[in-house]
């Protein structure tokens, strides 16, 4: 029933709308370049979400854990045979997207009899130098994007689009500490969580989504204070996991990436996350 | 494959092939001019080489790095066939960070030794045609023991834990009879040395080697060669730089005259 092209169509349009659901309740990921290296953080519930892929190149998904695991080794399994074959430094973020996520990701996308990867994966690479810094996010129907300074991955690209206001509305960041790139990433994951939150609850008429997306983007252009941001992240936090991994430029050894364990990160939240409500 | 986190099973099925023989075994002999030795001191271990590389009589290069770092925790040094030994290394380094990467947990220590081994049992037939034998030490700090342990093998892959130290490469034997002297009735055991008077030792001992095996580098003070010295201790492995070397050596090894 799919050989008519206009049925194909329809049924790839069904698979955006099953897929964009998919990722409604999903973690935002932020990826940050700060004065030492780059920052990615998120929250996760049991089964992490940010991973090590090889010396200077860090991985965050949204999405199915047994599909993430899944296009994971594959990128594990690129990565280490071309670094032993070759070298090390011809493992390159852009290379492991273009060659090792994007052909797969997309064609399971357009397979229609199969499923498709329920993933949004965001690298970020540590350049030798820090303006060649790298981030690339991919959605689940394989359209990739390159970034510098920072990327996030949202449920929605509304849900991006607000997290990006919110990241150009604040003051560069490039030389910032590793405490104030910590409070830049978790105001950028909350104005991703409560998007998404608003979002998922207003999105009763599936038919006036995309519409209503547009509005609310339009209407409510005043994001939320820091102060609220950071209520939002304290209340997550108390029932959920924070997440953050760094990749360290002046770190010990060839491997950079390093996951920050919790007395540390502990250490480093501003303290409207940190101290318990008093309310 | 990979749910196991095999690197080195990863690399065959792709067509990789180690230790081939080159050509076919006549009366052999292993040649391992070198002297490398790890010996434990009071805050873990310490691992130090020679830098010669030697090619029959001729002195091929006098900078080779023979103590190898293949993670934060542990340290190959390396005595025999240079090309087998920096492949080894460089299988061992890639399969160790891919399990850890894979399975989300550190490889084990028994599991690196094992990795070790595995690698010379592969290669005993190259080892055996005389082409590529490695007689490595391997030295680690195991986190389940918390304790820096050193191990040493033969070509053939098996392998021995060193309580003390061990020692490899030709010129081993001048100073295996000097550690055995040292530790036993000397002012003090190894094991409880501090820094500083364990990498003294290791210059000393180093500095014997050289002076009585021709394939053994000794510091050479004009171009600022100093033999490889590093340190594993539980907070992960450390190089000694070459100014702390220079000191140690013109102030503890060289007799004034």
């Amino acid at each position: 029933m799919y050989e008519e092209p206009y049925r194909w169509i329809e049924a790839v349009g069904n698979r955006r709308q099953y897929l964009d659901e998919q990722f409604a309740k999903g973690s935002p990921v932020v990826a940050l370049a700060y004065a030492d290296g780059i920052l990615m953080l998120t929250v996760s519930r049991g089964t992490p979400k940010l991973y090590e892929i090889y010396d200077r190149i860090a991985l965050g998904g949204m999405g199915h854990p047994a599909d993430l695991e899944k296009l994971r080794f594959s990128l594990l399994e690129m990565a280490h045979v071309e670094g032993f074959n070759r070298s090390p430094s011809d493992v390159t973020g852009a290379r492991l997207m273009k060659y090792g996520l994007a052909p797969s990701i997309k064609q399971a996308f357009e397979e229609i009899y199969k499923a498709p990867f329920i993933a949004k994966i965001l690298l970020a690479e540590l350049g030798v130098k820090p303006e060649r810094d790298l981030f690339l996010s991919i959605n689940y129907d394989g359209n990739f994007e390159e970034s510098r300074g920072w990327a996030a991955l949202g449920a929605t690209s509304s849900v991006q689009g607000r997290m990006r206001r919110y990241v150009e509305s604040q003051p560069a960041f490039a030389q910032a500490s590793l405490a104030q790139a910590v409070e830049l990433a978790l105001c950028t994951w909350a104005v991703g969580s409560l998007a998404q939150a608003a979002s998922d609850t207003s999105s009763g008429e599936s038919s006036a989504v995309h519409a209503s997306e547009e509005k609310t983007e339009g209407d409510a252009s005043v994001l939320p204070d820091k102060a609220a941001l950071l209520a939002h992240v304290r209340q997550t936090v108390a029932e959920k996991s924070l997440e953050c991994v760094l990749l360290e430029r002046r770190g010990p050894g060839s491997a950079k990436y390093r996951a920050l364990r919790p007395e540390e990160l502990g250490r480093l939240l501003p303290p409207a996350v940190s101290t318990p409500a008093t309310t | 494959m990979g749910m196991q986190g095999d690197f080195f099973q990863l690399l065959k099925e792709q067509g990789y092939q180690f230790g081939n023989p080159v050509a076919a075994a006549v009366g052999m002999e292993v040649p391992t001019a070198t002297t490398i030795l790890a010996l434990k001191y009071r805050d873990g271990v310490l691992v130090a080489g020679d830098r010669r590389a030697t090619a029959g009589n001729m002195v091929m290069y006098d900078r080779t790095d023979k103590v190898l770092e293949i993670d934060r925790h542990s340290v190959m040094a390396i005595a025999g066939v240079p090309a087998t030994a920096y492949e080894m290394v460089r299988v061992l380094e890639h399969s160790f960070k891919y399990y850890r990467r894979t399975q989300l947990q550190e490889l084990s220590f028994e599991g690196k030794l094992r990795a070790v081994s595995k690698l010379l049992k592969e290669n005993v037939p190259a080892a055996l045609a005389g082409t590529g034998a490695v007689v490595p030490v391997f030295a680690g700090y195991d986190h389940e023991q918390e304790s820096a342990k050193i191990y040493f093998y033969d070509i053939l892959g098996a392998e021995f834990e060193a309580v003390e130290y061990a020692v490899s490469g030709s010129g081993s034997p001048t100073i295996r009879g000097i550690l055995h002297y040292v530790n036993t009735w000397g002012p003090q055991p190894l094991a409880t040395l501090p820094e500083e008077q364990a990498t003294i030792h290791a210059l000393r001992l180093l500095s014997s080697a050289a002076e009585f095996d021709s394939a053994t580098g000794g510091v050479n003070r004009e171009l600022n060669l100093y033999p490889v010295v590093k340190l594993i201790k539980a907070s992960g492995v450390q190089t000694i730089p070459d100014a702390d070397l220079k000191r140690l050596h013109e102030s503890e090894v060289l007799r004034g005259r």
